[in-house]
């Protein structure tokens, strides 16, 4: 659309810079606040620029955390959720590829229920059952453990229905071709439709990288031993510290540094990321 | 090189017959073409033979040697697809090397049959390229190329032309024919279009509902049509067909030898003329109901008493008629077709 109204374009730009401001400022202050001294932030008067103590700050959390809030150094918890953001999609991704596979290439009895029955899980988001997948977990003696954090977490409905409409889009004559070149099913998976998704997989891996990484209940149910704590959950003890006032500045170098990896995910397969959502290579 | 051998061979799908016991022979290098309207069974009928579709009963047998359970892979044929399914993500060159790395073919050997291919489809300079960066008629002879490379028995085209426009159709099916002959690799093409089916084959399979209506050459085909069926669908514009009823008597009697049980006539658009011929003829006398030039030819319509249909007739240039005209128009004896309603049937059968 080709207007020239200088109000109205004023108008657009002024509500989008508020926007901006509003989600940007808080992220601003909790930079401000790492940079300074421990008691800056109770003076009642907040900064508003950086101040000297940055590198000190953000030091501290890498290497020692605050042993009086029970949390251990950030850079453990930066590597905890790390291993599991990236298992959890990678998992998601294997998982829903293949069951999508099977359900749209495949005939056989049932194929429909299968399908129905996965899609009703879309209705149990883990919230929803947590009681009753805590104590299955914990039964197994998964507590305090990866696969405790990451297993229940994997199966997916959301990344198989997305899989499933696009392996409908794949024409049939390209596996009718692959068959009369030779390829068995896992060979044209492999060859063939692996390639064609390529796209879609960056795209869900930057969507279930965030959920992996976002994951603050499930840690702080199934992990009591600080050796598995993820940032996101160890924040929120860092916070609540008892009989004294929380490091706000600690606890805020903290926050900067769990925000950094999905921003950097976000930011390295944006192109993918975009290409995946608007288009398929066809 | 080898015949396929079609015997009996039937599809249900549920409670449809949409392949009714079909038999073939198709000779060593033979191109053969099947014909016919949309849903009678065609496609269906070569991707049975393909190995893309189960068979509910019959056999079919390549170079003499029973096919039916064999996957598609093991049947030593190649397959042209109607969209080309070109795999998106290869190249030109990974397309047609794909099915010869399946079956293990050494380095050398694949990159000389892609290296023929390319020479013989000229598209050498394509190889690296990817195939949304082709042309239509581009993917097409990638298409093909992927079908020569593999060296196979026979040749199995899915109305391999219906995707690209009227003269790159026309280009491509002189290519298909040459290529063919050069080759001289057993095939089956399956088309909707009659021109297409005219000028490839060999000899046609006219199919119906299923069924196979004629077998022949195009020519046979055209000059003495089996069927009512075939008789109005090759040809073009189609054969007149009129009850013999309102023909006969009068003067025609003579000229219009027919038997009992025949009730339709069938006259050709090109076998029909405005000046007597020599010898005995079929005289109708009408009024043109409509002229249409056509360029070299004009085709007119004309009315003729006691019919619903108006006959259509081809003239070679521009005849000096107006629509109203009365005109008699002619036919040769032996360019009447004699067919019989209920059983569909040709009544001269020899």
């Amino acid at each position: 659309m080709v207007e020239n109204r200088p109000w109205l374009s004023f108008l657009t730009h002024l509500v989008l810079i508020v926007g901006v401001v509003v989600v940007v400022f808080p992220v601003y202050l909790a930079f401000i606040a790492s940079t300074h001294g421990s008691g800056d932030f109770m003076r009642g008067l907040v900064p508003l620029l950086p101040g000297p103590h940055m590198l000190e700050n953000y030091g501290r959390m890498l290497t020692q955390g605050i042993s009086t809030a029970g949390a251990p150094p950030v850079s453990i918890m930066l590597m905890n959720s790390t291993i599991i953001a990236i298992v959890i999609a990678v998992g998601k991704i294997a998982i829903s590829l293949l069951s999508a596979y099977a359900i749209v290439f495949f005939k056989f009895p049932f194929r429909l229920l299968a399908f129905w029955i996965i899609f009703i899980t879309l209705m149990l988001p883990v919230e929803v059952r947590i009681i009753p997948t805590f104590a299955v977990v914990a039964n197994l003696g998964l507590l305090n453990s990866y696969v405790g954090l990451t297993l229940p977490l994997i199966a997916s409905a959301t990344a198989t229905f997305l899989f499933r409409q696009f392996f409908l889009t794949v024409p049939d004559e390209l596996m009718e071709a692959a068959r009369v070149d030779g390829a068995g099913p896992m060979k044209f998976f492999r060859d063939i439709l692996l390639p064609l998704s390529r796209t879609n997989i960056a795209a869900l891996f930057v969507i279930l990288f965030i959920y992996g990484w976002v994951q603050y209940l499930w840690p702080l149910l199934v992990t009591t031993d600080s050796r598995y704590y993820t940032v996101v959950m160890g924040i929120k003890r860092l916070a609540a510290t008892a009989d004294s006032e929380p490091l706000w500045n600690l606890v805020m170098a903290s926050v900067i540094l769990a925000m950094l990896p999905p921003v950097l995910v976000v930011i390295f397969m944006q192109r993918l990321f975009v290409k995946g959502l608007v288009d398929t290579e066809k | 090189m080898a015949t396929i051998d079609l015997i009996d061979l039937k599809k249900n799908y549920g409670n449809v017959q949409a392949v009714k016991g079909v038999n073939l022979t198709v000779a060593d290098g033979e191109l053969i073409v099947l014909v016919g309207p949309s849903g009678c069974g065609k496609s269906t009928l070569l991707r049975m033979v393909a190995g893309l579709e189960t068979v509910t009963s019959g056999r079919i047998e390549i170079g003499g040697k029973d096919v039916v359970r064999a996957e598609p892979a093991e049947r030593d044929i190649a397959m042209v697809f109607q969209n080309y399914a070109l795999y998106p993500h290869m190249s030109v060159r990974g397309n047609l090397e794909y099915g010869l790395k399946n079956r293990g073919t050494p380095r050398a050997e694949i990159d000389r049959r892609v290296q023929d291919a390319a020479d013989i489809l000229e598209i050498g300079p394509l190889l690296e390229r990817k195939p949304r960066q082709l042309s239509g008629g581009q993917r097409q002879r990638v298409a093909m190329g992927r079908a020569i490379v593999r060296e196979p028995a026979a040749f199995l085209f899915d109305e391999p032309l219906s995707n690209l426009d009227a003269k790159l159709r026309v280009q491509m099916r002189v290519e298909i024919r040459r290529l063919q002959r050069r080759l001289k690799t057993t095939s089956l093409y399956v088309t909707h279009d009659q021109l297409e089916a005219m000028t490839l084959a060999d000899r046609l399979v006219v199919m119906n509902g299923g069924l196979v209506e004629q077998i022949g050459t195009p020519i046979e085909v055209y000059d003495r049509p089996a069927t009512l069926f075939v008789a109005g669908f090759i040809g073009s514009p189609p054969m007149n067909l009129i009850p013999a009823a309102s023909l006969s008597g009068g003067e025609n009697a003579e000229a219009l030898q027919l038997g009992a049980d025949t009730d339709i006539v069938g006259l050709r658009p090109d076998q029909l003329h405005l000046e007597r011929p020599e010898g005995n003829a079929l005289t109708l006398a009408g009024t043109v109901e409509l002229l249409e030039p056509v360029g070299g030819e004009s085709h007119l319509h004309v009315q003729i008493p006691g019919t619903e249909q108006p006959i259509i007739l081809t003239v070679q240039g521009r005849p000096k008629l107006e629509e109203g005209d009365t005109i008699t128009i002619y036919a040769r004896p032996e360019n009447i077709h004699p067919f019989n309603q209920q059983t569909g049937w040709r009544t001269d059968a020899s």
